[in-house]
C-alpha cells in the first residue's frame, strides 16, 4: 500500500506521470486517500482524487497523520528558531552576533505574515504551471465548519486539515529565507533586509515551490523528484545567497584580516538543532505517519552522519586537521543532500549520498568559494547550494521504482536544478537592485567597522 | 610562569585590544613568540597614551612580565602595521585561518 503512496504524499506523486499512476493504483486498490478524501456530499459517488483544496467531513481525517504533521511543523520551525540563528550567530564576529540573531527572527516574522497573506495561496493552490491561484489569500477557507462537521483539506494532503498543511509549508518558507542571512551578514541594512526578504519570498520562493511541488507546476509535470526541498529550499537559497554575496560585495578587510567566529559552540548547538529538526523536515514531508516517513527519518540520520564523515575525511586529507566547524558543516551538507531523496532511496544509497555531499561541499566552501570570489560569508552556496545540487542529481541516480514508486531520471533532475538555480540567481539580483534603489543595501563603512550590533540596534552582547 | 598563565594574560590583552581599538591579534602566537609579544606591548602602550586607556597600559606591563621580555631598545619605524603576521595566523601554522573564509 505504502509503495503506491497516498495522493497526498507530497513530492513524487506530485510528478504528473507518476501522479496519474498513483491515482490509478489507488483507485484499483480501493484504499488510501481516495477513500479518505471524498468531498462533502460526495459519499457514495465514485472516489476521485482531489485536484484542488476542498471541504471534507472531519471524520475522514487521519488523527495520526495530523498529529505527526503538527509535530513536524514545530520541528521545522525549531530549525530556524533557534537552529539557524545559533548556527549563524556562532560564526560571525562578536560585534555582529545580535544583528545576526535579529535578522533570522525578523525573517521568520516577515515570511510568516506574507505566507498567510498570499504565499500559501500562490504556491499551493491550482493555477497554471507558473503560479497558483488566489483562493487561499489570507488563509481564506481554512476555518472549520463545526456545525456541518466539515473541514478544508489540501489536494496534496487530503487526510490532514489544510491549516496543518499550510503551517507545515510556512515553516519551509521561513527556513529557506532564513538561510539567506548567512550570505549577507555583517554588512546589510536591517530595513533593506526586511524589504528584500519580503520581495524574495513572494517573487522567488513562492513560484519555485509551485513549479516543483504543486501537481500543476511545470517542473512537477516534467517528473521532477524533490521529496522535501533539495531544489525548492537548498538550491534556491544557495543560488540566491551567491547573488546576494556578489551584489553586496565583500565585507571590509575581507581576505586581509582574520574574521574570527564568535563562538563555534553556538554553531555546534545550532547544527544539532538542525539535525533534530530535519527529522520533521524530511519525515514530515511524507505528510503521513507511515512507513515512508520512517524510511525518510532513517535515511536522514544516516546521510547526516555520512556527510560529517565525508567532510572530515576531505579536510584531513587536504589540511591534516579535523575541525568542529567542519564536522558541523559536513553534517548539514549530508542533511541538505538527502533532502530531495529522503522518501525515494534506501539506507545504503543514503549513506553514500551523505559521504559524497560532505566531501563535495568541503570543496564548495573552500576551493570553489575562492574560485567564485564572492564573500559568501557563511557559505550558503558552498553548503546549501552545492549540497542541494549534489542531492538532487543523486536522487535521479538512486531513486528506484521499488521504493519511490517512480524511476529517477537524471536528465529531469538536471533540468530542475538548472531552472531553479538560474531563475533564483537572476531574480534575486533584480530584487537586490530594486531594494538598493528603494532603501539602500549596505551599511556605512563606519557602521561596519563598529559592528552592526551597536550601529544598527544600539545593543551589545555584554 | 606556567604556559596557561601566559596564555590567560595574552587572551585578556587580545580581548582588550579588540574591544578598545578594534585590532585583531593572535592569542596563542602572542603567548608563544617574544617578538610578537613585544610588539603587542609597544602597541598597547602607544594606544594607552593616545586614547587615554590606562587599562591597556596595565595589561601591557603584565604581558611583558609574563613573557619575561627585555625592554625594547627602540620602537620600529613602522611599528604595528609593519608586522605582517600581526593580524594573521602565525607562519608556523602554515594556514591563515579565518582569512578569506571561515572554513
Amino acid at each position: 500500500m505504502d509503495m503506491t503512496g497516498r495522493q497526498g504524499r507530497r513530492y513524487g506523486a506530485k510528478a504528473p506521470h507518476s501522479y496519474s499512476a498513483h491515482a490509478a493504483g489507488l483507485a484499483a486498490g480501493g484504499m488510501g486517500l481516495c477513500a479518505w478524501a471524498l468531498p462533502a456530499g460526495a459519499a457514495g459517488e465514485a472516489a476521485a482524487p482531489l485536484t484542488a483544496p476542498a471541504m471534507v467531513q472531519m471524520a475522514t481525517l487521519n488523527g495520526a497523520d495530523t498529529g505527526w504533521l503538527m509535530v513536524c511543523t514545530a520541528l521545522v520551525l525549531l530549525m530556524t528558531l533557534p537552529g539557524v540563528a545559533l548556527f549563524y550567530a556562532g560564526m560571525v564576529r562578536r560585534k555582529n552576533v545580535l544583528n545576526t540573531l535579529a535578522s533570522v527572527l525578523l525573517v521568520a516574522c516577515v515570511v510568516s505574515v506574507l505566507w498567510f497573506a498570499a504565499g500559501y495561496s500562490l504556491a499551493f493552490t491550482p493555477g497554471d504551471g507558473i503560479l497558483g491561484g488566489f483562493t487561499r489569500l489570507g488563509f481564506a477557507g481554512l476555518d472549520p465548519d463545526w456545525a456541518g462537521q466539515r473541514v478544508s483539506v489540501s489536494h496534496m494532503a487530503p487526510n490532514v486539515p489544510e491549516a496543518a498543511f499550510a503551517m507545515f509549508q510556512l515553516s519551509f518558507a521561513v527556513i529557506t529565507a532564513a538561510l539567506l542571512v548567512g550570505a549577507l551578514v555583517e554588512r546589510m541594512r536591517f530595513t533593506a533586509l526586511l524589504v528584500f526578504i519580503a520581495l524574495w519570498t513572494l517573487a522567488v520562493y513562492v513560484p519555485v515551490a509551485h513549479w516543483v511541488w504543486e501537481p500543476g507546476g511545470w517542473l512537477a509535470r516534467l517528473g521532477a523528484l524533490d521529496f522535501a526541498g533539495g531544489t525548492v529550499v537548498h538550491v534556491n537559497a544557495g543560488a540566491a545567497g551567491l547573488a546576494c554575496a556578489w551584489y553586496l560585495g565583500p565585507r571590509q578587510d575581507y581576505g586581509r584580516e582574520a574574521f574570527e567566529p564568535y563562538n563555534l559552540g553556538w554553531t555546534m548547538l545550532g547544527a544539532s538543532l538542525l539535525l533534530i529538526g530535519w527529522f520533521g523536515f524530511n519525515a514530515g514531508s511524507a505528510l503521513a505517519a507511515d512507513s515512508r516517513a520512517a524510511l525518510a527519518l532513517a535515511v536522514t540520520h544516516l546521510a547526516a552522519a555520512g556527510g560529517a564523515l565525508g567532510w572530515l575525511i576531505a579536510e584531513w586529507l587536504l589540511r591534516r586537521r579535523a575541525s568542529l566547524l567542519g564536522l558541523c558543516s559536513g553534517l548539514v551538507a549530508g542533511l541538505v543532500a538527502i533532502t530531495p531523496a529522503a522518501g525515494y532511496v534506501g539506507l545504503g544509497p543514503a549513506l553514500l549520498i551523505g559521504l559524497i555531499a560532505g566531501a563535495v561541499c568541503y570543496w564548495g566552501a573552500t576551493g570553489l568559494k575562492r574560485a567564485l570570489g564572492a564573500d559568501d560569508a557563511l557559505d550558503v552556496f558552498g553548503v546549501h547550494g552545492v549540497g542541494g545540487i549534489v542531492g538532487s542529481l543523486l536522487t535521479g541516480v538512486f531513486a528506484s521504482r521499488s521504493i519511490a514508486g517512480v524511476q529517477g531520471q537524471i536528465g529531469t533532475q538536471m533540468l530542475t536544478v538548472l531552472a531553479v538555480a538560474v531563475f533564483s540567481f537572476v531574480a534575486t539580483g533584480v530584487l537586490l537592485w530594486l531594494t538598493d534603489r528603494l532603501v539602500g543595501l549596505r551599511v556605512s563603512h563606519a557602521s561596519e567597522q563598529t559592528g552592526l550590533d551597536f550601529s544598527l540596534h544600539r545593543e551589545r552582547l555584554g | 610562569m606556567l604556559d596557561s598563565e601566559r596564555l590567560a594574560v595574552a587572551a585578556h590583552v587580545h580581548v582588550l585590544l579588540r574591544r578598545k581599538t578594534g585590532r585583531v591579534t593572535d592569542t596563542e602566537w602572542m603567548a608563544g613568540n617574544a617578538d610578537y609579544a613585544r610588539e603587542i606591548v609597544r602597541f598597547c602602550r602607544l594606544r594607552a597614551q593616545q586614547d587615554a586607556l590606562p587599562e591597556l597600559g596595565e595589561w601591557a606591563d603584565k604581558l611583558e612580565r609574563a613573557m619575561q621580555l627585555a625592554p625594547a631598545a627602540a620602537p620600529g619605524p613602522a611599528g604595528f602595521a609593519a608586522m605582517p603576521a600581526l593580524n594573521r595566523t602565525p607562519p608556523g601554522g602554515g594556514v591563515e585561518r579565518y582569512v578569506g573564509g571561515i572554513r
